[in-house]
């Protein structure tokens, strides 16, 4: 293999990695912010996304260059594609986690309502799939990444069962149903953040392996 | 080049010279026999001549011709000589062989030209009627001085050349045997020149293989000797040399590891050059793990990054805090400087990582003291405040507001007092706890919780409640009676102050083999996960609104917390929402 292909795909894992970085910290502010009626981290969540955004298409960029130039094959191909869509569920991710700080935002404003405590639980479920798929994607650990693959029937159970206290809560106090719906809005955010964590694990899969384990039942 | 052994080396070149040396002398050696074996045939016919001449000089002087060739036959028979006599004119007159009168003239024949020229005639040459290489020697006939004829002796040189043809066979396989000779020599010699300097590099494997300590043993040549005491030496220079540089590492080493700061470095790449332990605890990595791993994936930080980022583009020292919040957060405060190779290059950033999360914390603490000290006292100060005006304003001539708004004023005066109180035994155990022997004396356990539990007496009553004893009389600890007491007493009051009404609070001892438990356990609404490391700081309030209406002052745990930190033990709570919590104090024995 050219030790360019080599520099180049070093580079790009390097790249892939800090904006990993930056996704996780806002997925954990935002989460915070949450709690903690914090509007400040609200704006710290939504400065870093721009600077994702940056990231996604320079990085994007470097994929496409580095496929055009060096027509790489074998694992080297297979680590491009698998850089491309980490990169997209990263962004996305990071769009979420603005979503969940803007939703946070405008229930900082408004009187404090009890959070179910199933959201805590949600949001470090969230947060440890995210931290493991990463972990996976650095060390290229396949074992690790279908251990996020399981994790995620929890996640969709939790949220499950928060929509089934919100709506409980919206009978209660029909003149809190802004709130509630926002806090609903919250925990969907947060299910589809625990999606993408099982995309990227499943791309790190077939990164190491070679194998497509979408769409596969158990 | 083609790396040729030192046997092919050596052999083809002795061989060549040592055959072409026998060639010369075998060349030699034949033509000089072959030179001698003809003068002395020339001799020997020319004496064989001489001795016919004597016979036939008097046949000649009759011209007894057929006399002549009789003679002829029989002497030629006699001495395996061909022996011919030729008349001046050149006929043939006698012939040992053929008959004289079929040979042709003699007179043009070199030898017989110049034996009558020059007295004695000698040619090698075939002969035209034999088929072979004739050595022809003429001697004239005299009788007195006048020559009569000539007489010719001859005799074939084959026999010579089949002596010689001998004798070069001879040299040839002599030759040969030297050729195989000199290949075993060769052999042997290649051999042994070859054996040590095997042997050599064979050994010298050792060291290069790193083990230095091997010794490369003597061989027999000087030279060979010399080679393996230089590479001897060379290999204890470099053991010395890389037993200095290791020594110098693990020196560096363990000054890194016995840093109580993270150390990390990395080149330009971001690739991890080194990493001290304490830099591994922090980061909360596996060190043999992360060998050669870049930075982003050792340690997910944006932060971390864009501060190296910074120290690579500007090349000037950086500092910043970085939060990890992998699991608890950690705060650290990064120094990151340039980390130069040569004076004039860089390859990296040297970080250096300080924990400062303890500092955080303890500042946190401190900035929520101050705030909420001000925040309690100026709550009741405001509403004294606020009532005294409005009696100013008259409401003072109302008999019964006045008397409502002074009740109130009272109450809020008892808080302000209460608080007051809080603050200064706070103070006073913190001084006491500074004095470098308080005085703490054995007493008896139990004593000192009847106290308490009487203290609250009245409060548990207010709520119906009952406080349980479980502590065995004799039980003695060493302690500060009246301080244990009152934290005692603040936890059996926050326990009657946290409980529906008609529930009970259990005190209990425990004794262990290193310390005492008091436990004192209540069935109210307990404390979530989050609040449990904080609630025995000063003012921190697990519910903010309600906490106020129960009566606490907020310093009532932290109090707690002092004492027994005076006693040199420890306070623990262990609480389940909504079922209740559990508050210990253990006293060292």
């Amino acid at each position: 293999m050219s030790i360019h292909l080599q520099r180049e795909i070093d580079k790009i894992k390097r790249d892939l990695l800090l904006i990993c970085s930056i996704v996780e910290e806002q997925v954990q502010k935002a989460v915070r912010a949450l709690f903690d009626r914090d509007t400040k981290l609200v704006q710290e969540v939504q400065m870093m996304d721009e600077d994702v955004d940056w990231r996604e298409i320079n990085l994007e960029e470097e994929c496409l260059k580095t496929l055009a130039l060096h027509q790489p094959v074998a694992i080297n191909l297979r680590q491009l594609i698998a850089a491309l869509k980490i990169n997209n569920d990263l962004e996305r991710i990071g769009d979420m986690a603005v979503n969940i700080a803007r939703k946070a935002a405008a229930l900082a404003t408004e009187t404090a309502i009890e959070i179910p405590s199933d959201f805590a639980d949600m949001g470090e479920q969230t947060q440890a799939m995210l931290r493991k798929s990463l972990d996976a994607l650095v060390q290229m650990d396949a074992a690790l990444a279908r251990n996020v693959c399981v994790c995620d029937d929890r996640v969709d159970q939790l949220k499950k069962q928060i929509r089934e206290q919100i709506e409980q809560k919206i009978r209660q106090y029909p003149e809190r149903i802004g709130s509630m719906l926002r806090l609903l809005s919250v925990s969907r955010n947060l299910e589809r953040i625990a999606d993408c964590a099982v995309n990227i694990a499943e791309d790190v899969i077939y990164m190491v392996d070679g194998r497509i384990v979408r769409h596969q039942a158990d | 080049m083609r790396r040729r052994r030192l046997f092919w080396q050596l052999y083809p070149a002795t061989l060549l010279i040592t055959l072409a040396g026998l060639a010369v002398v075998a060349l030699d050696a034949s033509s000089s026999l072959r030179q001698s074996c003809i003068v002395r045939t020339v001799e020997d016919l020319e004496s064989k001549g001489r001795l016919a001449e004597d016979r036939i000089v008097p046949l000649l002087a009759g011209k007894e011709y057929d006399e002549i060739d009789a003679l002829c036959k029989k002497l030629g028979e006699l001495s395996a000589t061909r022996l011919t006599v030729i008349l001046p004119d050149g006929k043939v007159v006698g012939d040992s062989r053929e008959s004289p009168k079929q040979m042709d003239n003699h007179a043009t024949r070199p030898e017989v030209v110049d034996a009558f020229q020059e007295g004695k005639g000698v040619s090698l040459r075939p002969s035209q009627t034999l088929h072979e290489t004739l050595c022809y020697v003429a001697v004239p006939a005299r009788d007195h001085g006048q020559t009569l004829g000539v007489v010719r002796a001859a005799v074939s040189l084959k026999a010579i050349d089949d002596a010689l043809k001998e004798i070069r066979s001879h040299i040839l396989v002599v030759s040969m045997l030297t050729a195989v000779l000199l290949a075993v020599t060769s052999l042997i010699i290649a051999r042994r020149f070859v054996k040590p300097l095997e042997q050599l590099s064979h050994n010298a494997e050792w060291f290069a293989r790193g083990d230095l300590g091997h010794r490369l043993s003597a061989a027999n040549s000087k030279e060979v000797d010399g080679l393996a005491e230089t590479l001897n030496k060379m290999a204890a220079d470099l053991k010395d040399k890389l037993d200095m540089v290791v020594r110098q590492r693990n020196e560096r080493d363990a000054i890194l590891s016995s840093m109580v700061e993270g150390v990390l470095a990395i080149d330009t790449d971001e690739r991890l050059l080194r990493m001290n332990d304490a830099a591994a605890r922090l980061l909360g990595v596996d060190v043999a793990r992360v060998e050669g791993r870049s930075l982003p994936e050792i340690v997910r930080s944006i932060d971390l990054h864009k501060l190296v980022a910074a120290v690579i583009s500007t090349q000037q020292p950086v500092e910043g805090e970085v939060v990890l919040r992998d699991r608890q957060p950690r705060f650290l405060h990064v120094h990151g400087t340039v980390l130069r190779d040569t004076p004039e290059g860089h390859n990296g950033a040297l970080l250096v990582l300080h924990d400062i999360t303890d500092r955080k914390r303890l500042e946190s603490i401190r900035r929520d003291f101050v705030a909420n000290v001000s925040h309690e006292l100026k709550t009741p100060v405001t509403s004294i405040q606020g009532y005294v005006e409005t009696l100013l304003d008259g409401a003072m001539n109302d008999g019964e507001q006045r008397e409502k708004f002074l009740k109130i004023v009272a109450k809020h005066t008892e808080r302000l007092h209460a608080i007051l109180e809080d603050l200064l035994t706070l103070a006073r155990v913190e001084q006491e706890g500074e004095k470098p022997q308080s005085v703490l004396g054995s007493e008896s356990l139990r004593s000192v919780l009847e106290a308490a539990i009487a203290d609250c007496g009245v409060k548990a009553e207010e709520k119906s409640m009952q406080v349980q004893l479980t502590c065995p009389a004799e039980l003695t600890a060493s302690m500060n009676a009246s301080l244990l007491e009152q934290a005692v007493v603040n936890l059996i009051e926050n326990a009657i102050a946290y409980s529906p009404p008609g529930q009970t609070v259990e005190v209990s001892c425990l004794e262990s083999e290193i310390e005492i438990e008091i436990r004192v356990r209540d069935h109210g609404c307990g404390i979530s996960r989050e609040d449990l490391p904080r609630i025995f700081e000063r003012f921190y309030r697990v519910d903010k609104s309600r906490s106020r209406d129960s009566g606490g002052t907020g310093l009532g745990l932290a109090i707690v917390k002092h004492i027994v930190q005076l006693h040199g033990g420890r306070t623990a709570v262990q609480s389940i929402p909504a079922e209740g919590s559990t508050f210990s104090i253990f006293l060292p024995k």
